[in-house]
C-alpha cells in the first residue's frame, strides 16, 4: 500500500495489523500531519525515498520531488548540507538514533530551520535497511536562541569593554564569574578566580570575615552593601589594597541565590580629588593672600604715617634730653633711641611684606644662618628661661649663609619659637631646640621642635591654612603667612609630631652660593 | 650758609606735618609747616633759601607737580621727597625731576638728619655728592657684568621676574645676583641701593 510505503508509521514496520489497528494509525498519521511533523524513509538499499505531505511542505516542494536521498540533500542549505550528510551517514553507520538540525533552502528562496530525528532499521542479519526520519520546523526557535546569542555576546562585549569589574558569586562566596575588567582590576585571571572564594580579594579584617557578612545576610536578610552601595577596599593579586566602589545585586535563579558586584576602582577618583582638593585650598590661600595684600597696602600707608609722626617725637625727645648729666635723663633717652630703632623695624615689616604681597618679591639677601638666629629668638626667647624652657641650638657646621630675606624669616622664626613656648605652658617636660642642618637640593632646614601638646589630629592637615587656630587669643595667620614666606624662599614648611610628645616644624631655605665678597 | 635756615614741611597728614616739625626744631633748625602744595606755593616769599620736605602723595597737587614748580621757578630750592608708599618709581622720578634725595616714612633718624643738612648747604651737598658719587662708582667697578645688568634693571623699576626674563635667567638667579649687589653696595633696601645708583650717575 502506498501508505505503508510511504513510512507514515512512526514506531512499526509497515504491512502489519488488523483493519482496526489500520485505522488507528491513519488517526495518529493524520494528528502527526496536522501539527506539521514530517516523516520520511529512506531505503538504504535502493536510496528511494517516501515522504508525508507535511514533509514535502517542510522542504517547500512537491512529494514527487522527493524522490532519492540526493534530492533531499540538494535542498539542503550548502552550509550545511555536508555536515547534515555526515551526521546522516554515522547515523547509519552505528545503526544510531540521532538528533541534528539543519537549514532547508527552499527553491522559492525561503531558509527553514528543522530539526531531524532519525532511527535506522536493520534486518535480521543486522544489515541496515531503512532509516526513518521525523522533521519539525524549528526556525521560530532557532530565531529566539539567536537573539538570545545575540544578547548575550552584546552583554558579555559590554561587560568587557565596561571599566567596572563584574563578579559573581554564589551563596557561599565561592566566584561564579570574573570579568576582564575584574582581571584588569584585580590581577587574578578568570580561571584563578572561579571557584575560589571572594574573600581573596578583600584585605583583612573583611577577608576573614566576609563568609559571615553572607551567612548573616542569608539568615536574616539585612543588607548592609546589597542595593545600597558602598566605599570598600580591594586587595590585589601581589596584595597591595586600592580603594574601591562595590553594588551588589542579588539574583535568584534555579540554581539558587547569587550575587553580582559590580566594582569600580576608586584610586584615581580619590587622587583626582586630592589635587582638586590642594588646588582649592592654594586658591584659597591665594585669594586670602590677594586680601591680605590689599589689607597690608592699605595698612602699609595707614600705618607709615602715625609711625613717622611716632618716631619724630620720640627722636626730637631724645635729643632734647642730650647733653643732661642726669643718670636717670640718659637711661630715658637711651630708651627713646631704642624705641625709635623699632619704629624703623615696624616700618621695614610693613614694607617687607607690602612688597611681597603687592610683586610677590622678597628683598631677598645673603644672611648668615647665626645670625638670624640670634636676632630671632632674642626676641621670641624673652622670658622663656624664666618659665622654666631649656633652650638648646644645634647648628650644624656646614651651615654658613642662605638666600634671605632677614625680617621675613625672622618673622617665622620668632612665629615657630613662640607657639612652641605657647605649646608647652602645660607641660611638665619643657625643652625647646632649633636645629639648623644642610638639607638637600642646597637647602638648609631649620627645625624647632617642642615638648608641648602637639598638634590635634584634626588640625594637623589644615596647619598652614589662615585662620586655623588652637589658641584662646589667636588669629591663626601665623602658620599661614609663615608658609607664604618660606614658599616665596623657594622653601617648604611642614610639621610632625616629636617622638617624645609635642611637634617639630621644619621649613627650608636655599643655601647661598659661595659669595667672592663674603670675605668683605 | 645762614645761621638759622628755614625748613618747609609740606605734608597733607596733620601728625607727620608736626612731629616732623617737633623733630627738626629739636635739632635746632627753624621749620614752616604747610597742609597743601598750594599753600606753601601761596607763601613762599619772592627770595630765600632753605630746603623743603614734601610728600609725593597729597591730594590737589602731589609732591612731583610741586617740584616741577619749584624748578622751573628758577629758584634754588632743595627739595626732599618723603613717600609712605615705598614707592621706588616714583620716588626715581622725583630724583629725575631734580629732587636732592628721597626718604620713606618711617625715617631712619640719621639718613633724615644727613638729607637735611646736604639739602641745606648746596655747595657742601654737592661737594659731599660728588665725593660720595666717586666712592659709589668704586662700588660698581667692582660689580660683576650680571651683577651690574641685574642692578640696571633694578634702577630701571623691574620686578626680578622681567629682569630674569630679559637676561634669560631664572627669578631665583635673579634674587641671588640682587642679594649680591647688595651686599657690594652696603645698601640695607632697596630704595637705598636705587637712591645710592642714582646718585652715582646710573638711571
Amino acid at each position: 500500500m502506498a501508505d505503508t510505503d510511504r513510512g507514515e508509521n512512526l514506531n512499526r514496520s509497515s504491512g502489519e495489523g488488523t483493519e482496526l489497528e489500520r485505522q488507528g494509525e491513519e488517526h495518529l498519521r493524520m494528528v502527526v500531519e496536522d501539527a506539521g511533523i514530517g516523516t520520511w524513509e529512506v531505503n538504504l538499499l535502493t536510496g528511494a525515498i517516501s515522504c508525508s505531505a507535511a514533509t514535502a511542505r517542510l522542504f517547500g516542494v512537491a512529494c514527487e520531488a522527493l524522490a532519492t536521498y540526493e534530492d533531499v540533500l540538494a535542498l539542503l542549505h550548502p552550509e550545511d548540507r555536508q555536515s547534515t550528510a555526515k551526521a546522516m551517514k554515522r547515523c547509519i553507520e552505528e545503526y544510531g538514533d540521532s538528533e541534528f538540525d539543519y537549514r532547508v533552502l527552499r527553491p522559492d528562496g525561503t531558509v527553514c530551520w528543522l530539526r531531524q530525528r532519525s532511527q535506522v532499521h536493520s534486518d535480521n542479519a543486522n544489515v541496515p535497511m531503512r532509516m526513518r526520519s521525523v522533521i519539525l520546523d524549528i526556525s521560530k526557535q532557532k530565531k529566539v536562541e539567536d537573539e538570545f546569542k545575540t544578547r548575550e555576546e552584546h552583554l558579555h562585549s559590554i561587560l568587557a569593554i565596561v571599566p567596572d569589574a563584574m563578579i559573581v558569586i554564589d551563596d557561599r562566596g565561592i566566584i561564579k564569574s570574573f570579568s576582564v575588567a575584574a582581571n584588569r582590576l584585580f590581577g587574578f585571571a578568570a580561571s584563578e578566580a572561579v571557584g575560589q572564594n571572594v574573600s581573596m580579594l578583600m584585605p583583612e579584617p573583611d577577608r576573614s570575615r566576609h563568609d559571615s557578612y553572607i551567612a548573616r545576610y542569608c539568615d536574616t536578610g539585612e543588607a548592609h552593601v546589597i542595593g545600597v552601595g558602598r566605599v570598600v577596599t580591594g586587595r590585589r593579586q601581589d596584595g597591595s589594597t586600592f580603594p574601591m566602589h562595590l553594588s551588589l545585586v542579588e539574583t535568584h535563579s534555579g540554581e539558587g541565590r547569587h550575587f553580582t558586584g559590580f566594582v569600580r576602582d576608586l584610586t584615581e577618583r580619590q587622587e583626582t580629588q586630592a589635587k582638586l582638593q590642594k588646588l582649592q585650598s592654594e586658591l584659597a590661600h591665594m585669594s586670602r593672600l590677594t586680601a591680605m595684600g590689599e589689607m597690608a597696602s592699605t595698612l602699609a600707608h595707614e600705618l607709615n604715617q602715625p609711625l613717622a609722626a611716632v618716631g619724630n617725637f620720640l627722636n626730637g625727645c631724645r635729643q632734647l634730653l642730650e647733653g643732661s648729666r642726669d643718670p636717670v635723663t640718659s637711661k630715658v633717652q637711651d630708651a627713646l633711641g631704642m624705641a625709635a630703632e623699632q619704629i624703623v623695624r615696624a616700618g621695614q615689616i610693613i614694607r617687607h611684606l607690602r612688597d611681597f604681597v603687592a610683586r610677590g618679591e622678597t628683598e631677598k639677601r645673603i644672611e648668615r644662618v647665626a645670625h638670624l638666629i640670634e636676632e630671632a629668638s632674642a626676641l621670641a626667647l624673652v622670658g622663656a628661661r624664666e618659665q622654666g624652657i631649656k633652650i638648646h641650638f644645634a647648628v650644624d657646621p656646614g651651615v654658613n649663609n642662605v638666600v634671605a630675606d632677614k625680617v621675613q624669616v625672622q618673622q617665622v622664626l620668632i612665629n615657630l619659637l613662640l607657639n612652641a613656648i605657647d605649646a608647652m605652658q602645660h607641660s611638665t617636660r619643657r625643652e625647646l631646640t632649633l636645629f639648623v642642618a644642610p638639607a638637600k637640593d642646597n637647602m638648609v632646614a631649620f627645625s624647632v621642635s617642642d615638648t608641648g601638646t602637639g598638634v590635634p589630629d584634626d588640625i594637623a592637615p589644615r596647619l598652614f591654612e589662615p585662620f586655623m587656630t588652637t589658641k584662646l587669643q589667636g588669629m591663626g595667620v601665623g602658620l599661614s603667612i609663615s608658609r607664604t614666606i618660606v614658599e616665596s624662599h623657594g622653601g617648604r614648611i611642614w610639621a610632625e609630631p616629636n617622638e617624645g610628645g609635642g611637634s617639630i616644624f621644619h621649613f627650608t631655605l636655599q643655601a647661598a652660593p659661595e659669595s667672592r665678597t663674603d670675605a668683605g | 650758609m645762614p645761621a638759622n635756615p628755614l625748613i618747609s614741611i609740606i605734608d597733607d597728614d596733620e601728625s607727620v606735618r608736626k612731629s616732623l616739625a617737633f623733630r627738626l626744631e629739636a635739632a635746632g633748625y627753624r621749620v614752616a609747616t604747610y597742609e597743601s602744595a598750594m599753600a606753601f606755593l601761596d607763601a613762599l616769599p619772592p627770595i630765600g633759601d632753605g630746603c623743603v620736605v614734601t610728600d609725593i602723595r597729597m591730594p590737589q597737587m602731589d609732591g612731583m607737580e610741586l617740584l616741577r614748580r619749584i624748578k622751573s621757578s628758577g629758584r634754588n630750592l632743595q627739595v626732599v621727597v618723603m613717600t609712605g608708599h615705598g614707592d621706588i618709581s616714583l620716588a626715581v622720578e622725583a630724583m629725575k625731576l631734580g629732587a636732592s634725595d628721597f626718604i620713606e616714612k618711617p625715617f631712619d633718624d640719621e639718613t633724615l638728619l644727613t638729607m637735611i643738612r646736604a639739602a641745606l648747604n648746596n655747595a657742601e651737598a654737592s661737594s659731599q655728592r660728588q665725593g660720595i658719587a666717586l666712592e659709589i662708582v668704586e662700588l660698581i667697578a667692582s660689580l660683576t657684568t650680571r651683577e651690574r645688568e641685574v642692578l640696571d634693571g633694578l634702577v630701571a623699576g623691574q620686578p626680578n621676574k622681567i629682569i630674569g626674563r630679559n637676561l634669560d635667567i631664572s627669578p631665583r638667579t635673579v634674587e641671588i645676583y640682587r642679594a649680591n649687589v647688595m651686599k657690594k653696595m652696603r645698601a640695607t633696601s632697596l630704595s637705598e641701593l636705587v637712591r645710592i645708583a642714582i646718585k652715582a650717575g646710573l638711571s
